[in-house]
């Protein structure tokens, strides 16, 4: 958090009740948030968590159940219409038939900034797509012409939903980097992704939500921590004798065999791997970091497994 | 009302060969057909000849037409979800329902325009001039309240076909509207309170003044009195308005 103590976003109590033809869904479920001026956050969490419907009620374009929201103090249609928050949105929000200049020109005109159209195409990388039509373009150029868009209202706050979703591993850096160089000048940024990656590489804050609630919010790095089982896999010979002396190391929390092949799940990843290679004579050994689902599971399990 | 934003969707409607082709050409084509399937074309109707009467008939299917495709076309819009990308500008929905409403008269005055040269040049006649200029006038800006209805048909059914249904049953109300056989009887009493009633009677007002083509023996249909063409077209216009502002609210949400 830095010190200006300015809140750019403030959540209390926010709900979300969708009525669909199954019954009441219930989207967003008491969620209480604040983001400092300059802060950039990551909201993690797997589909059907309540990210999207979130940033939708941030944005004004969702109104919600209960709760409030206040952006900068204000509603979020008020800061909309002062330019103090644009979005790029997951999907949709292009037309087809028209081009990459054309677009960016009439949401340019609409905010009242046609002298800001090759500042934000350039800083966006669409610069020499502004003749192509947007049905002509990939999902990633279409992507980065929302990104051109969301930077038109040179806006304190910038909120992106799921921004890499469907790109490929280049393009998925190029905005990232993209990205780094418009959080420079403090602009405050609140992203959605599922992937634990993001937000380790570009949040130094994330907030998990799961099924409309906040599971944990803190820095990214103590978050890793907290969900920080890694799994190390290896070839043992003589497996099943070896399992409890595994499960007496400090930081394992599970050790599961199948015939020679033992799964050890805990903090201590370096000591299990020293011990599995120079003790007990293991071999391909493997280590995986820990994934979204390995979080969610740790978490939950904390809580009691009550879902 | 922003002038780029109105420009560059001008631009974009007027892009489209297909579209411009039915909207401008296929009301000037049927009128050459109907005007000329009638071998009474110069006979004295109000104050004009049947001729004129069939191109007000034609003018206004032309102006409904065109502002029903355009603001059609606006709903597939929203269903790109183009419309939760406008709700991130200053840009309020009355103002864009006002900006489509300006698009669809550019596109209608087009069509509009068309008919009545088509009629000029193959012998409509009306006197005094001045039922010329007021049958122009009503039958290209009044056509904006079907701009509106486009924008509520289509939003009502949500899908890219919408604008095909919202045509389609535009045709249905030119019948009730009593623009392509002069009605009688019962199925005239229906289409009186049909949406397009009071739009059609309008236009045709300056001609017949309220009266009716009389469609057989007997007595010509009762006129239709000037307050109750203005009502049906102000309580459709509301209707359709009413719909429209609701169905740009509901497009803001993700589909």
């Amino acid at each position: 958090m830095n010190g200006s103590g300015e809140i750019a976003l403030r959540l209390r109590g926010l709900r979300k009740v969708y009525h669909a033809a199954e019954g009441p869904v219930v989207a967003v479920d008491g969620v209480d948030l604040e983001v400092a001026s300059g802060e950039i956050v990551a909201f993690l969490g797997p589909n059907g968590a309540g990210k999207t419907t979130t940033l939708d009620i941030c944005l004004g374009l969702v109104a919600p159940t209960g709760g409030s929201v206040e952006v900068f103090g204000g509603t979020p249609r008020d800061a909309v219409r002062a330019g103090q928050v644009s979005a790029v949105l997951q999907s949709g929000g292009l037309l087809r038939d028209l081009t990459v200049g054309e677009t960016v020109r009439v949401i340019a005109a609409l905010h009242g900034v046609p002298e800001r159209v090759g500042l934000a195409m350039e800083r966006a990388g669409v610069t020499e797509l502004a003749r192509r039509k947007v049905q002509a373009c990939s999902g990633g150029e279409q992507q980065r012409l929302r990104f051109a868009l969301a930077l038109l209202p040179d806006p304190p706050l910038l909120v992106l939903d799921e921004p890499t979703a469907g790109m490929d591993v280049g393009a998925r850096r190029a905005f990232w980097e993209a990205m780094h160089a418009e959080t420079r000048d403090g602009r405050t940024v609140v992203f959605a992704t599922h992937y634990l990656e993001e937000a380790q590489a570009f949040a130094p804050r994330t907030v998990l939500l799961d099924r409309g609630r906040i599971l944990a919010d803190g820095p990214t790095a103590q978050l890793r921590g907290l969900v920080g089982d890694r799994t190390v896999v290896a070839t043992l010979p003589d497996a099943g004798a070896r399992v409890a002396q595994l499960l007496a190391l400090p930081g394992v929390r599970d050790v599961l065999r199948e015939g020679e092949r033992v799964t050890v799940t805990g903090t201590a990843s370096d000591e299990v791997a020293r011990v599995l290679l120079t003790q007990l004579g293991g071999h391909d050994l493997e280590i995986a970091a820990p994934t979204l689902e390995s979080a969610f599971l740790a978490l939950t399990s904390e809580r009691g497994g009550a879902a | 009302m922003n002038w780029t934003f109105l420009r560059i969707d001008l631009v974009r409607n007027l892009r489209d060969v297909a579209n411009v082709a039915f909207v401008i050409g296929l009301p000037v084509v049927m009128y050459v057909i109907f005007g000329g399937a009638f071998g009474a074309g110069d006979d004295v109707v109000g104050r004009g000849n049947t001729r004129f009467s069939i191109m007000c008939a034609m003018a206004a299917y032309a102006g409904s037409v065109a502002t029903t495709a355009v603001a059609g076309t606006a709903a597939v819009e929203m269903l790109q979800g183009w419309g939760r990308q406008l709700a991130l500008t200053p840009l309020r929905p009355r103002g864009f329902v006002a900006t489509k409403v300006v698009v669809a008269l550019s596109v209608a005055l087009g069509g509009v325009g068309a008919v009545l040269v088509a009629g000029l040049v193959t012998g409509a006649k009306a006197d005094p001039p001045w039922v010329w200029w007021v049958t122009f006038a009503v039958a290209w800006l009044a056509s904006a309240v079907f701009a509106l209805y486009g924008l509520a048909i289509a939003q009502i059914f949500r899908s890219e076909s919408a604008v095909s249904i919202a045509s389609a049953s535009l045709v249905l109300l030119a019948f009730f509207g009593n623009l392509f056989v002069p009605l009688s009887g019962s199925v005239l009493e229906v289409g009186r309170w049909t949406p397009m009633y009071g739009y059609a009677g309008l236009v045709r007002y300056p001609l017949m003044q309220g009266e009716l083509v009389r469609t057989g023996p007997g007595a010509a249909p009762t006129p239709d009195p000037l307050w109750a063409l203005v009502l049906n077209f102000a309580a459709w216009a509301l209707v359709f308005a009413t719909i429209s502002v609701w169905a740009v609210r509901r497009g803001r949400r993700r589909q």
